[in-house]
């Protein structure tokens, strides 16, 4: 018997580069457009807010 | 010193209230433009001018800046330091701050000075930071491996940010 091999769904392809959610080397580029929105002032503070929550994690470990 | 809390504004406010002339440089730099990447230390290149040490050394204080090598824990940076090419990796009460005499393929403050630009925090926090082309110039002259690995965050930052302005 023949087995009737499955056709694969295509990934969902975005309609232009502009909307491509990632780069050919695997950078996340919604990431990066959404820093990109924020201002300088509020680009600091997520990196300030991401460091202290991992420090917070660090700690509770310990 | 009781174990530092990071606060990267008040390092930056604390060097702009003394009036420390720097470039901001690496991650921070990176992030400032949008790359969006984590880091723990801030990274800046002094200008290595007397005066400047001088201001330098008593935003310093004020940190209660101590160098984090382990071989010279605890003491406070001196003006050989900051006037030397090499990296003086410090903590201060609001955390890590490395104060670099030179990077990449050795350019100091004021051969980084054309490619930097200003940058406002809000309030009178206006900061100099190292451009994304340079700070990417920078990585590829170093080419250690993890330079290498920020290199395409980079690059697909400065696109985006291309892109975004065209």
């Amino acid at each position: 018997m023949a087995i009737k091999r499955r056709k694969k769904r295509p990934a969902p392809r975005a309609d232009t580069k502009r909307d491509r959610t990632h780069s050919e080397d695997g950078v996340d580029l919604t990431l990066i457009r959404w820093m990109l929105s924020l201002t300088p002032a509020e680009r600091l503070q997520v990196l300030q807010d991401n460091v202290n929550s991992i420090l917070k994690l660090r700690d509770d470990k310990t | 010193m009781t174990k530092p809390k990071t606060n990267l504004r008040a390092i930056l406010r604390t060097l702009t209230r003394h009036r420390v002339e720097f470039i901001i440089v690496g991650g921070v730099a990176a992030v400032l433009q949008g790359a969006p990447l984590n880091t723990f230390d801030l990274d800046v290149v002094h200008r290595r001018e007397s005066g400047n040490i001088d201001r330098l050394l008593k935003a310093l204080q004020t940190l209660e800046a101590r160098f984090r090598t382990p071989g010279a824990a605890k003491r406070r940076p001196e003006r050989s330091h900051l006037s030397s090419v090499g990296h003086q990796l410090l903590m201060t009460r609001w955390g890590p701050l490395d104060l670099l005499g030179v990077i990449g393929a050795g350019r100091g403050y004021d051969e980084l000075l054309h490619d930097a630009y200003e940058v406002r925090l809000g309030g009178s926090l206006a900061l100099r930071v190292l451009g994304l082309p340079a700070l990417i110039r920078d990585k590829q002259a170093v080419g250690r491996d993890k330079d290498k690995a920020a290199l395409a965050l980079l690059q697909r930052t400065l696109e985006e940010k291309q892109k975004s302005h065209a």
